[in-house]
């Protein structure tokens, strides 16, 4: 397929995953001709092809699929709209000229070392797991730790399970997948263990995963230590206090062979960093990004968990299609006015996204509480706009549509959202 | 007020809410529902109460593929209690590659018609 790469690309997707896929679909239906999909792995779909499990698509088919069906879904329209897919290509970089026209690096098994050029990037490299050299867990360092998501790969896709007598650190949704994923094919799961005195998943993965398998969860505890010499024979478990230091007074110890470690995403931008694109480390971990979704390089875009990790696959395919619309326009040679309001967490939200709007349109934003209200009062500069939430919980992104007309107050002025747990409150 | 009347605590899975439920009921009659903030509350209850059932997804072994695992489904949800022997049946199952999404490799689970295991994905005979 790289035969017809040598001429130039208006849209290049570095990430064949859901973001990926849709950026790809969202670009050709914005009208660019020519659109490339690459993917180091073997195939597109990315992490949807180890999801096995059903919770796919409510939103985006109204119809609830598993992880594969979806991706299968939209390889489908990739492969009908005509847009080139390579895969077994690894990016290695983008070099940009000064008319703004970039060349993509790729290592393809297929080709060899190849340069195409486009006019648009989109970033959708996705993230990767937080692992146990992150949180430092003390104890010797033996086969059987390893992150929830490739206990997922071996089990669904390579048929290999990790271990018979297993722990879950972390309540996040994988984790809880996880415990039931491995109860079906017949390991003994002790328990999962929490740090934060709530769980980080969703309230229906707790219920029937792990409370219809008698699975326990201890919130408010921690692994303190890992035993074993050549495999994982225990791990000592501790409560934790309001600070989240561990009590090692009530400190137990758990057997088992393997632990699973669920806490935490990081979007990947390795590459991104390379091209020297500003990344909000504080808030996000992934670009900054204006209301086009374009990061701080002029034709280059973000979307998916590469720029801010979701919990909903839905949740990323609407926002990159946008991405690929944008970058299609972008690569038609359309230049937008500049946003000029700048968007802030305030109290109670760890990030909302994107960093910046404008006035022209109506605006879906998305932002992340930090700690769990019910309810919560939603306040968008100040008591302009508030709006009352049932409920807001770390584990669920909150979605809010804002209209140009309340955007015209702040023009070249910041705008700060704040979640409160009474009507015009403190925090 | 009937001194027979009992009371049942459920989570509603209907969607990512997850109302806090409580169930009235006098042995096998629901008698209220109480706490769901939508209709899908009070339809799982009745459900959960009635016949609790769960969907199922899992894996079988595939012969001649790039993964040495198929993803699979059950087509409908299968009664809660039995949700493990449903695994171990649908694990006894081997697939040959090629398999289309939506090819049915099992039908008549627990001889219940509408209980099939469908393939969630395609793969190719490589």
């Amino acid at each position: 397929m790289l035969g017809r790469a040598f001429g130039t690309y208006d849209v290049v997707v570095i990430g064949g995953g859901p973001a990926g896929m849709a950026a790809a679909l969202g670009a050709r239906d914005a009208g660019s001709e020519r659109v490339l999909i690459l993917d180091r792995e073997p195939e597109v779909g990315g992490i949807l092809q180890q999801c096995i499990h059903a919770g796919f698509g409510l939103h985006y088919f109204d119809q609830e699929l598993t992880g594969p069906e979806y991706a299968e879904r939209f390889f489908t329209r990739v492969v009908d709209q005509d847009v080139d897919v390579q895969v077994d290509s690894y990016v290695s970089g983008v070099a940009v000229d000064s008319s703004g026209e970039k060349r993509v690096r790729v290592m393809s098994a297929e080709h060899g070392l190849v340069t195409v050029p486009t006019r648009s990037v989109v970033l959708a490299m996705g993230c990767r797991e937080r692992t146990r050299g992150q949180i430092r867990i003390p104890g010797t360092r033996p086969a059987g730790v390893l992150t929830a998501g490739l206990a997922q790969k071996m089990v669904n896709m390579l048929g290999v399970l990790p271990g018979k007598r297993v722990a879950i650190l972390g309540s996040g949704d994988i984790g809880l997948i996880m415990a039931r994923r491995l109860t079906l094919e017949g390991c003994e799961v002790v328990g999962v263990f929490e740090l934060m005195p709530h769980s980080n998943g969703l309230t229906r993965n707790v219920v029937q995963c792990l409370d219809d398998f008698g699975i326990p969860l201890h919130l408010s505890t921690t692994v303190t230590r890992i035993h074993g010499s050549d495999r994982v024979n225990a791990i000592t478990v501790a409560p934790v206090d309001a600070q989240l230091t561990p009590d090692h007074s009530q400190a137990r110890d758990v057997a088992c062979d393997t632990l699973l470690l669920s806490i935490g995403l990081i979007p990947e931008n390795e590459l991104s960093q390379s091209l020297g694109i500003h990344i909000d480390e504080v808030n996000t971990g992934g670009p900054w990004v204006s209301s086009t979704l374009e990061t701080s390089m002029p034709g280059m875009f973000a979307c998916g968990n590469v720029l801010h990790v979701h919990d909903l696959a839905d949740f990323v395919t609407r926002e990159a299609l946008l991405a690929g619309q944008f970058a299609a326009e972008h690569a038609a040679g359309v230049r937008r006015p500049k946003d000029d309001i700048q968007l802030v967490p305030g109290d109670n939200v760890r990030y909302c996204m994107p960093h910046s709007l404008s006035t022209e349109r109506e605006h879906t934003i998305y932002l992340r509480c930090k700690e769990p209200m019910r309810p919560a009062w939603l306040s968008v500069g100040g008591d302009l706009l508030t709006k009352r939430l049932q409920f807001v919980v770390p584990a669920e992104m909150i979605m809010l549509k804002i209209k140009p007309d309340v955007l015209e107050r702040f023009h070249g002025d910041t705008l700060r959202i704040d979640l409160h747990a009474e009507k015009g409150g403190a925090a | 007020m009937s001194g027979a009347q009992e009371t049942k605590e459920l989570v509603c899975v209907g969607c990512p809410v997850g109302c806090p439920l409580q169930l009235t009921h006098e042995g096998t009659k629901l008698v209220e529902v109480h706490g769901h903030e939508c209709n899908r509350g009070a339809k799982y209850a009745k459900q959960e109460f009635k016949d609790p059932r769960r969907g199922l997804a899992t894996t079988v072994i595939i012969e001649g593929a790039r993964w040495a695992r198929l993803p699979v489904k059950v087509s409908n949800p299968v009664p809660k209690g039995r949700v493990l022997e449903a695994a171990r049946l649908i694990h006894a199952i081997v697939a040959k590659a090629p398999v289309s999404v939506g090819d049915v490799l099992l039908t008549g689970l627990f001889g219940e018609e509408n209980l099939e295991v469908v393939a969630t994905r395609s793969m190719e005979r490589v």
